[in-house]
């Protein structure tokens, strides 16, 4: 099989320093399909600025990023076919409805039953209710809950998210270890950093202690 | 206690331990420590509940004087500081006003020689036209601020304490007021003294704008207090429509479409008595009403206003007029909360351009502007002023299409959502063109007849040229638009560069506040010089292949590594594989 032969992502040698303070150092990493890689670690370990480099968003001093084999260049439309992210850098468009967010990244995607995949999601993240509220309005717990969906309703191989415990209550928090899992062991390859024991426990295969 | 007031002697200083003469020490009875006294128990406090505590009067004008204290005493820097480290600053300030003064009184003398028919008119009609404007302005500013403000710690602290807010608010809404009426007059004098007016009717439109603009401060304080908007939102549309046909007839007479609009000589002075009047009348009346009722104001009424007033100036130090309009874009959206959610249509980039267009349909009012901005060049050339057309258009549709970018907008100011279209950025940016570029269509085929001459009286250009030079205005005022959304705000993070008396500042902010206009210049200002048309066309297209981001720097340094990389291991392979490949430098 392919996905045999080639890792989702492989990250070899990343170092990465802001001036003369060194945040990451020779970090190296394979995830193949159904792998789920949990960072953890203290505040300020660098778990964020690994990640950020992943998606592209920061650029890595040295060291180098693949995913599914293509060299990672932030705006290379297969790395971003193939990545999902919710980091802290999402961004919604103040005059498109939660719903209509979702609709255009499905059919972006070129989704067959876009408006179905939609339906769906927004009865997953249970935001049915505000579906046409335009996302200034929406709670901090609910904008989360959108991030999430953005990553669900479209197709990928890797999904990458930083902290996505935050601002979700129990119940999401115990959603969201659910649907991971079920999304890992569907194949999809998970790449996450957590401070929820539980969320960890429940969706990863390694956990890395990162600045241990 | 400190370390050292704790710390005990060893012994006491200054004096020698006694010794006996074998010069053994003296065996005397150690005497023994005494026990440490019992702390006495904390006396139990009692838990006050201040349900009865019946407070005491508060003075508002003491808390006011105490806030000043607390911020002057806190400053680090005074105003004197400033002009005295920023002196070159002022002078220049001062020598450029004496200029504007002196060119102003200069146009003044010169237009006001001028008896044609435009002239009459347009000395007839641009001041009642800037009047409205100027209301218009006033009231939408008003509406969108407050006029009263409190920051959030004003807010927090202050406005939820006994106190009377009224004595707090109202020297801000009396500043406001004045404010007001300085800037109205300044601006309504000005275009009466550049349409050629006498210097009595200079000052006739100049108290008539500051007292217009003064009283509808009052009225939309007033209405504030009754925590209303249509009201004003009316009245603004009513003086806006107005001071439209005014300019619209200003176009017309001095095209010949109409004749001289002669009987409203007649009628200015009164107008602007009439209009002086009423904004007298309404800026005591309203202004009373509305400081009687400050306390009514709500306290999440005057903080929306403070935060807005506090992130308009932190975009404005950073010279990002990109932000300021995100903010109220932003505010707009969270004032309208809800939309009727539409179905998408179409797959990959298709459905990007149909949202694009959907969002448009959704909120039409983002097309006045465009709308509006077709009489531009009709005006300049009906004004003698045809040659200019190209850069004067092109600022205005610039100014017209930046509304219609806001997908463009959005999908550039941060990576994340843009990271989620399986597209690549230019990809994106030329699907984020479309809808404002067939905006751009529409507008260059209206206004092509003004490029012909139409309504000046005299052929200015052939059809064919014509259409050119309409057409490199069209794409001078949309690629403008482009950079102006697209452009990235200072860096903060790089060195800053020392700016004398004004501190440190990023390398790039300054060139913030040309961003737009210089692509307009660059693409118009060929046709201005009387050169062929082909060279804005070329300067176009280049600006169009870096700004829809074809030529990320990013990327290319990537891409070029990635070939080095490339050969270094084919010429290892050449020479047997034992030539190290070194890891890629980013």
């Amino acid at each position: 099989m392919a996905k045999q032969r080639t890792p989702v992502l492989k990250v070899s040698k990343l170092s990465k320093a802001y001036g003369s303070n060194s945040i990451i150092s020779d970090f190296s990493l394979e995830v193949w399909a159904g792998d789920a890689i949990a960072l953890t670690g203290r505040n300020g370990a660098g778990k964020s600025t690994i990640l950020r480099c992943l998606v592209g968003a920061d650029k890595a001093d040295s060291g180098t990023i693949e995913i599914c084999g293509n060299r990672l260049r932030e705006s290379d439309p297969a790395v971003r076919r193939d990545l999902a992210t919710v980091i802290d850098d999402l961004d919604f468009f103040p005059d498109l409805s939660v719903v209509e967010h979702l609709d255009l990244l499905a059919r972006a995607h070129g989704l067959p039953d876009a408006e179905e995949a939609v339906d769906d999601v927004l009865h997953e993240v249970q935001l049915v209710a505000q579906s046409g509220q335009l996302p200034g309005t929406l709670s901090s717990g609910q904008r989360r809950r959108l991030a999430l969906a953005t990553a669900f309703v479209r197709p990928r191989k890797l999904l990458i998210l930083d902290e996505p415990e935050q601002r979700l209550d129990v119940e999401g928090v115990e959603w969201l270890a659910t649907r991971l899992r079920a999304e890992r062991e569907a194949g999809l390859a998970i790449v996450m950093a957590s401070h929820e024991p539980r969320l960890v426990d429940a969706v990863s295969t390694r956990t890395i202690r990162v600045g241990a | 206690m400190s370390k050292k007031t704790r710390r005990r002697p060893s012994s006491v200083p200054g004096r020698a331990p006694a010794t006996i003469a074998d010069g053994t020490t003296p065996t005397a009875p150690v005497p023994q420590p005494e026990p440490e006294p019992e702390p006495e128990p904390e006396p139990v406090r009692p838990i006050r509940v201040l349900i009865d505590i019946e407070p005491e009067p508060v003075s508002e004008d003491a808390l006011r004087g105490l806030m000043r204290d607390w911020r002057r005493g806190r400053a680090t820097r005074h105003l004197w500081d400033m002009i005295q480290d920023g002196y070159v600053a002022v002078l220049a300030t001062v020598m450029i006003g004496a200029m504007l003064v002196s060119v102003v009184i200069r146009a003044q003398g010169a237009v006001s020689a001028c008896t044609s028919e435009g002239c009459l008119s347009s000395r007839t009609l641009l001041p009642w036209a800037a009047l409205c404007g100027v209301l218009a302005l006033t009231l939408m500013v008003s509406r969108i601020f407050g006029p009263v403000v409190a920051s959030a710690a004003e807010g927090f602290w202050l406005m939820e304490a006994p106190i009377r807010r009224a004595k707090i608010l109202w020297g801000r809404l009396v500043s406001v007021m004045v404010g007001a009426i300085l800037v109205a007059a300044v601006f309504g004098g000005l275009v009466a003294a550049l349409s050629g007016s006498s210097w009595s009717g200079v000052v006739n439109w100049a108290v008539a704008s500051g007292l217009g603009a003064g009283g509808l401060t009052a009225v939309a304080a007033e209405e504030q207090t009754a925590d209303r908007t249509w009201v004003i939102r009316t009245l603004q549309w009513l003086v806006g429509l107005v001071g439209l046909t005014a300019l619209m007839t200003v176009v017309a007479v001095a095209a010949g479409w109409l004749p001289n609009a002669g009987f409203l000589n007649a009628s200015q002075e009164r107008f602007d008595l009439v209009v002086s009047v009423v904004g007298a009348v309404l800026l005591v009346g309203a202004g009373l009403l509305a400081i009687l009722r400050l306390d009514q104001i709500r306290r999440a009424r005057l903080v929306s206003g403070g935060s807005l007033v506090a992130g308009m100036q932190g975009a404005m130090y950073a010279l990002d007029m990109s932000l300021m309009r995100d903010i109220l874009v932003e505010r707009d959206a969270l004032a309208r909360g809800h939309v009727r959610p539409t179905k998408g249509h179409g797959t990959g980039l298709a459905a990007l351009v149909y949202r694009d267009a959907q969002r448009l349909v959704r909120f039409p009012k983002q097309l006045i502007l465009l709308l509006l901005s077709i009489v531009v060049p009709y005006a300049v050339g009906a004004l003698g002023l045809g040659v200019l057309s190209p850069v004067i258009s092109g600022l205005v549709l610039l100014t017209a299409l930046v509304p219609l970018l806001g997908m463009m907008r959005v999908l550039s100011r941060t990576g994340g959502l843009a990271r989620s279209f399986p597209f690549s950025t230019a990809q994106v940016r030329t699907a984020a063109m479309v809808v404002p570029a067939i905006a751009a269509l529409l507008w260059v085929i209206a206004v092509t007849p003004a490029f012909m001459g139409l309504g000046t009286g005299t052929a200015h250009l052939s059809g064919t040229d014509a259409t050119i030079h309409a057409g490199v205005t069209g794409l001078a005022g949309l690629l403008g638009a482009v950079r102006w959304v697209t452009a990235k705000p200072p860096n903060y993070n790089k060195p800053m560069m020392q700016m004398g008396g004004f501190g440190a500042m990023p390398p790039g902010m300054i060139g913030n506040l040309i961003k737009g206009i210089d692509i307009v210049a660059l693409v118009s200002l060929p046709l201005l010089f009387g050169w062929s048309y082909w060279i804005s066309v070329i300067i176009a297209g280049i600006a169009f292949f870096i700004l829809r981001g074809s030529m990320n720097m990013d990327d290319l340094s990537a891409a070029q590594e990635e070939q080095k990389r490339n050969l270094e291991a084919a010429k290892a392979e050449a020479s047997g594989g034992k030539k190290k490949i070194p890891p890629p430098k980013r």
